[in-house]
């Protein structure tokens, strides 16, 4: 189960104007959780007007560097980030849950391997990360980043991958792709599209020698990097993603409250909306949810049935329910309004629930 | 790099997702589904075979079947430790059930689960001595391994990279009972080898699912599927086919 720590913020630092680099310190003997390894990322919470956001950032630091950072973009309407942006300052605790992801591969000092980066905005933080880490690691390797950007006054940490370029010289090149600035080479400005991609591997690029390659950006530009890997003959275990959508939510809805109270009879109506198509059943209140939508041919979705697993989660909208037993959903699952529904009974004559929130 | 677009629209154009954190809730349950399915059959399964570790004949056989009951445990491990990244308490999730439990061996359940978990079907049949065993482990992780292939491309990469290191553990499975079978045959003939191999082959065939699944193509939306159940059914039909015939055995009729 996810569980949080104390992090002291020792340092935020501005990097362009609207993204921090955040150091952190583990305090209260946590370290040993956070040895991270390079791509990882970090999931913080914290309270928004008494309701719990959690968001996800990746750690820019190196594995070599002993420190953790994370970098932080402002999102518009982002309550986390803008907070971090505005607010947030060395000597604060923040709470984050130990490093995860799988967005790395394993390195072996003696290999001579050729990675290729894809980056587009903030996605830069956990390629900054797997690049510091493999040069350093790996004295043989090479690494091309290709680094897509707004304008030139929007590139994060474009100091530090400067300085970068002249430590590891002729190992590391970055190729700065910029949407609105022109270039002195045309093919540098624009997105990277799949077309472009194409052209960089013809001219700019030996795709034939890249062994791995790393994309982490929006969802468009992921699909066509990707594309153009595929086209140019890497295979799935190639190529790496990591996604952050840009789509998370920026706070979420308040549960709804109960709109009528428990009465004594036996029987609840129920409905159930699962892939878009609601039912409406009469349910017996010793029935849970989900054996209610099974019995009534929905395809209900379910595996242990013993409380553990969270396969069975829906939502509650109205109505109130009752969990026997919850081994997997956390407390603000919860507060929003989620239950296991093989562990959930209802309580009042009405309940309205949903498998597709 | 302003265009928005839907994670649905993302996933039905071949993107991949990464981590808990952006997955759809359907997108979600059709995927715990998914790992509980193969967590829970690989459970039921090592826990079936250990049962039969001490029937093998010689210590080279026991070997074979100690390895693969310890293998499918730790694939079981490597998939259960991605539905902990989504929440489930992966410690209470291996020992909630009974996984040596089995029906009947004439039960007749064709594609259904039973009430409690996951497991294919196939894994609620008991297993009877050594020579069945080796069969079922042929058959079966024949059509593991094809499933695992389809498996390895699904569009969330912590287990698409999970499958594509379980998938040569599992083939190996098959290999083993391939010589396991090889040697049954030399010492005892065919025909009651026959016999075994035409109660499990139905049994196995079963674990592909409908042929035509309404759910098909909603999955393959979700780059959670690409090869359709049946053609997948086909494939297997021809390798183990093939597999029984080199050692004189037929597939059941």
């Amino acid at each position: 189960m996810a569980r949080f720590h104390d992090l002291e913020v020792t340092d935020v630092r501005k990097t362009i104007r609207d993204a921090v680099v955040v150091t952190l310190k583990p305090a209260n003997g946590a370290a040993e959780e956070f040895d991270f390894t390079q791509g990882q990322y970090l999931t913080f919470r914290r309270d928004f007007d008494g309701e719990e956001l959690r968001r996800s950032y990746s750690i820019c630091a190196g594995k070599d560097e002993g420190i953790l950072q994370v970098g932080i973009k402002r999102v518009d309407g982002g309550a986390f980030s803008t907070w971090a942006n505005t607010e947030l300052q060395a000597g604060d605790t923040l709470q984050a849950m130990a490093p995860m992801g799988s967005f790395f591969t394993a390195l072996d000092r003696a290999t001579e391997k050729n990675y290729l980066g894809f980056a587009g905005g903030s996605g830069i933080t956990p390629v900054l990360s797997i690049l510091k880490t493999t040069l350093a690691a790996e004295p043989n390797a090479s690494f091309t980043l290709v680094y897509a950007n707004k304008g030139v006054n929007t590139i994060m940490f474009r100091e530090e991958l400067e300085d970068l370029k002249n430590l590891y010289m002729g190992r590391f090149n970055v190729i700065h792709v910029l949407e609105s600035d022109a270039q002195e080479i045309d093919l540098f400005t624009g997105l990277v599209t799949e077309e472009k991609c194409a052209q960089l591997f013809k001219h700019w690029i030996d795709i034939q020698s890249v062994d791995t390659a790393f994309i982490c950006g929006p969802e468009p530009m992921m699909l066509g990097i990707a594309s153009a890997l595929r086209t140019a003959g890497l295979g799935d275990s190639q190529i790496k993603f990591e996604l952050f959508a840009s789509a998370q939510p920026g706070r979420a809805k308040r549960k709804a409250t109960a709109t009528d109270a428990a009465s004594s009879a036996n029987q609840t109506k129920a409905a159930i909306t699962l892939d878009g198509a609601t039912q409406t059943v009469e349910m017996g209140k010793d029935m849970t949810l989900l054996d209610a939508a099974l019995e009534n041919a929905m395809d209900a979705p379910y595996a242990c049935k013993a409380g553990v697993c969270s396969t069975c989660r829906c939502k509650v909208l109205e109505g109130e329910v009752e969990m026997v037993a919850n081994h997997a959903l956390e407390d603000y699952e919860v507060e929003k309004g989620y239950v296991l529904s093989c562990q959930a009974y209802p309580v009042t004559d009405n309940v309205v629930v949903d498998y597709d929130q | 790099m302003t265009d928005e677009m839907s994670i649905e629209n993302y996933l039905a154009q071949g993107g991949v997702l990464t981590n808990p954190s952006n997955v759809p809730p359907r997108y979600r349950a059709e995927l715990m589904k998914m790992m509980a399915t193969f967590v829970d059959s690989e459970l039921a399964g090592a826990a079936g075979f250990a049962d039969i570790i001490n029937e093998g004949p010689g210590i080279k056989a026991r070997i074979a079947a100690a390895k693969i009951v310890l293998e499918k445990s730790d694939s079981a491990e490597k998939v259960l430790r991605i539905m902990g990244d989504f929440g489930a308490d992966t410690e209470r999730y291996a020992d909630h059930h009974p996984w040596t439990a089995r029906l009947e061996r004439n039960a007749d359940i064709g594609q259904s689960r039973t009430k409690h978990d996951m497991r294919l079907a196939v894994f609620n049949y008991p297993l009877e001595g050594w020579a069945d065993a080796v069969m079922m482990n042929l058959l079966m992780g024949r059509a593991v391994a094809l499933q695992l292939e389809e498996l390895s491309h699904v569009s969330y990469q912590p287990l698409a990279e999970a499958f594509r290191a379980i998938l040569p553990v599992e083939a190996h499975h098959a290999e083993l009972a391939e010589e396991g079978l090889m040697a049954l045959v030399e010492a005892q003939g065919t025909q009651a080898l026959q016999e075994l191999a035409d109660y499990w082959w139905p049994r196995v065939a079963a674990s592909f699912g409908q042929e035509a699944s309404e759910k098909f193509e909603g999955l393959k939306a979700m780059g959670l599927r690409r090869t359709q159940n049946a053609e997948l059914k086909a494939r297997w039909q021809q390798d183990a086919g093939a597999i029984l015939g080199k050692t004189g055995l037929k597939p059941a009729a």
